[in-house]
């Protein structure tokens, strides 16, 4: 069977304490349950977690949506943001977890991958240092979001021109993020193909798309 | 110690008891995954044993933190024993998180869920919300067990009392969990038709049997007569779940021909790359291209051709060998080309970036000599495409490579400048001589993949032994395909074959097999 990854990298950094991490967490459930009533996500969508503050975890490894219970998501109350620790653990994560083709072994789709957060990464050094190895991990497409007033979109458009910012960080505007993420996870899993660049669809009117 | 001197003591500067609480009230989540966590690390030290409460003063500490954070001891220290041991495994059952495994719908499922032994001390567990999913627990199994009729997340609550205690009856106590049911993969699947109106339309499905009819030859004086059945073709193409789910094309495409005086057969067969818009119009224009322009080079090459095979024949050496692959260059290599060229004058028309149009190919072209059959190849992309003979002796040989890339889905189209040029067409041409063979297959990945899932396993012909079975009925739905002479019911077969049930595998499915 051939599986489509998808690594969700989240900010749980101190800001996103409160309203904001609950907002996430209800769309991630909402974002699961719709995932789990497309035919081709439920067979094919593996889903792995990976959050950032102070500390970098993988709180779930990559797990069949068939098989995923979401797992509890925390926040410290304050801290930096260490996204390009979290880069390095998603490069590992990829080496180890995504099956490429060999003679023997059939190889997953190309990975996608999301990344949200509502500032900009305190190790910015690491980060840049990140930068070209997560783009040779040939991933299928990656989107990033900066939600919030205090995100910053720069660093993200190093690594993608995907970049999404989300004027606010409450309910609404999460629940329609990971609509359209969902869509979009619909959408990579079929149309790889002739072309390595996965059409996206439109945003949802939150979401701007930064030029 | 009350709880407030004890933050006040690690040096936090509370006011009050109401204070406190509001700070306890708001972090509540972290607290307990943070004591969670910790009491975890704890356990396995204390071999798994229960710690009683008159055990040590770091437990007393812990029951403080622990009814701390749901601040429900006020005068905590006055309370007995006994109670704040039950606090305490109360609190051990709270904590705990229940994970069970998810459930499919129609699907049997049995989880072994044995609560007194994952919360040592309780007792009398009943479980609420299972029945009306389906479910029901069994209390000497310990599982819960059963077909879950409807999917969704379910709140489950589990009751429970303590061993030895007041609260012993099963209703005083509860817990609540989730129990995920997934859907049935197959009841999701729409299956819109592609509207009539498209661009470039084609129909969902299609199928073909080409009839070559016994020959009467006339053996020596002509004395006796003697009715020779010749083979047959067959192929089927359908739409995938995966495009039927959002009423869109097919994008996979055959076209069989049989030539009536020569007696060459051809096959081609296409798969359209998915993410190109107009690749349905891609995979058509490369079939009728390659049937035309093999039928025109055949006609005007066959004289040199065949005898350039009776030849190599005799003697296979590197010379005659070069004959044959330059004939085949001439005939498939040309229909290629054309192929490609008429594709970029469609594209040119919209206009439109070839690619749009993106298709795989494989062809092939056969017929049967006095001493075996000639089979020539080319293939571009990902499918497959073999020579199979089932009885002693065995034989396979597969016409080609597919191509793969790192990922899934990456493969090589016929629309690919690179793949257009005289070197690479070359290299992509197979051809050989058989005495008889089974079945002469070709098929895009939509069967492939299911089938054969590795390139390495289209290799093997315990595969292809496997695939032939299942072919003539040896599968989950007893379809069977009639391979016997003439038999023209076999396209609605092969068609029907096409709908096998592979976990994942959704993609457009056409196979073309000549018997």
């Amino acid at each position: 069977m051939r599986r489509l990854p998808v690594y969700l990298l989240l900010d749980t950094s101190g800001s996103m304490r409160g309203e904001p991490i609950e907002s996430v967490k209800v769309g991630l459930e909402t974002m699961i349950a719709s995932l789990r009533q497309d035919p081709f996500a439920l067979e094919s969508v593996c889903i792995s977690i990976i959050t950032f503050d102070r500390e970098v975890k993988q709180l779930m490894p990559l797990t069949e949506l068939e098989n995923m219970q979401l797992p509890a998501i925390q926040t410290p109350e304050s801290g930096p943001t260490h996204l390009g620790e979290a880069l390095e653990m998603l490069c590992r994560k990829v080496d180890s977890e995504v099956q490429l083709s060999t003679p023997e072994k059939k190889g997953d789709w190309m990975p996608l991958l999301f990344i949200m957060t509502d500032g900009k990464p305190s190790d910015s050094q690491k980060y840049n240092q990140m930068i070209p190895e997560v783009k040779k991990r040939h991933f299928g497409s990656i989107i990033a979001c900066a939600a919030g007033a205090k995100a910053d979109p720069k660093p993200l458009e190093l690594l993608t021109d995907q970049v999404y910012s989300l004027d606010t960080t409450d309910g609404a505007t999460f629940r329609q993020f990971f609509k359209w993420v969902s869509a979009s996870v619909s959408i990579g899993n079929r149309s790889i193909g002739a072309s390595d660049e996965i059409l996206l669809p439109p945003p949802p009117p939150e979401v701007n798309k930064v030029i | 110690m009350e709880w407030i001197d004890w933050l006040k003591e690690i040096g936090l500067p509370v006011e009050d008891a109401k204070h406190a609480q509001t700070f306890i009230n708001q972090y509540e989540d972290t607290i307990k995954t943070f004591v969670h966590e910790k009491w975890n690390e704890y356990l396995p030290n204390q071999e798994n044993e229960l710690p009683l409460i008159n055990d040590s003063e770091q437990i007393e500490n812990r029951i403080e933190l622990d009814e701390m954070k749901f601040g429900e001891s006020t005068n905590q220290g006055k309370e007995n024993a006994e109670k704040r041991e039950t606090d305490f495994l109360q609190l051990q059952v709270k904590n705990k998180h229940v994970t069970v495994s998810n459930g499919k719908v129609k699907q049997k499922y049995c989880f072994l869920f044995d609560a007194e032994a994952d919360f040592p001390g309780i007792e009398n567990v009943i479980f609420e919300g299972l029945e009306t999913i389906g479910l029901q627990y069994n209390t000497e199994t310990k599982t819960i067990e059963g077909t879950p009729t409807q999917a969704g997340d379910h709140k489950i609550i589990m009751r429970y009392g303590f061993k030895n205690r007041e609260e012993s009856r099963p209703t005083s106590l509860e817990k609540e969990f989730t129990l995920i049911v997934n859907p049935d993969p197959r009841s999701l699947w729409k299956n819109t038709p592609t509207p009539l109106d498209e661009e470039y339309y084609k129909p969902d499905e299609d199928k073909a049997f080409v009839k070559v009819e016994s020959k009467t030859t006339r053996k020596l004086l002509g004395l006796k007569q003697e009715k020779e059945a010749r083979k047959d073709m067959v192929a089927a193409s359908q739409r995938g779940r995966s495009h039927a789910h959002e009423s869109k094309a097919r994008d996979d495409d055959f076209k069989l021909y049989f030539d009536d005086a020569s007696e060459w057969y051809v096959m081609v067969v296409a798969d359209g790359a998915g993410s190109a818009k107009y690749s349905r119009e891609g995979s058509r224009i490369a079939c009728t291209t390659v049937v035309e322009v093999c039928k025109a080079k055949i006609f005007e090459l066959k004289d040199i051709f065949e005898t350039q095979i009776t030849e190599f024949h005799k003697t296979d050496s590197n010379e005659n060998r070069k004959k044959i692959g330059d004939s085949l260059y001439s005939i498939i290599g040309t229909a290629a080309f054309k192929a490609v060229k008429n594709i970029e004058q469609e594209a040119q028309k919209k206009p439109i970036l070839m690619k749009e149009f993106s298709t795989t190919l494989l062809v092939s072209i056969c017929k049967k000599f006095e001493f075996g059959w000639f089979v020539g190849a080319f293939w571009v992309g990902d499918g497959g495409m073999g020579i199979y003979r089932k009885e002693e002796p065995e034989y396979l040989k597969i016409l080609g490579e597919p191509d793969g890339g790192e990922f899934a889905g990456q493969t090589r189209f016929l629309t690919m400048p690179e793949i257009i040029q005289p070197t690479e067409i070359y290299r992509r041409l197979r051809f050989d001589i058989v005495s008889d063979f089974t079945a002469l297959i070709l098929m895009t990945d939509g069967v492939t993949d299911p089938k054969f899932e590795t390139d390495a396993n289209l290799n093997r012909i315990e595969k292809w032994h496997a695939l032939w079975d299942d072919l003539n009925g040896n599968n989950e739905d007893n379809v069977k395909v009639d391979f016997s002479d003439d038999n023209e019911q076999s396209a609605d077969q092969l068609l029907e074959w096409l709908n096998f049930w592979s976990k994942g595998n959704h993609d457009d499915r056409t196979i073309a097999i000549l018997f």
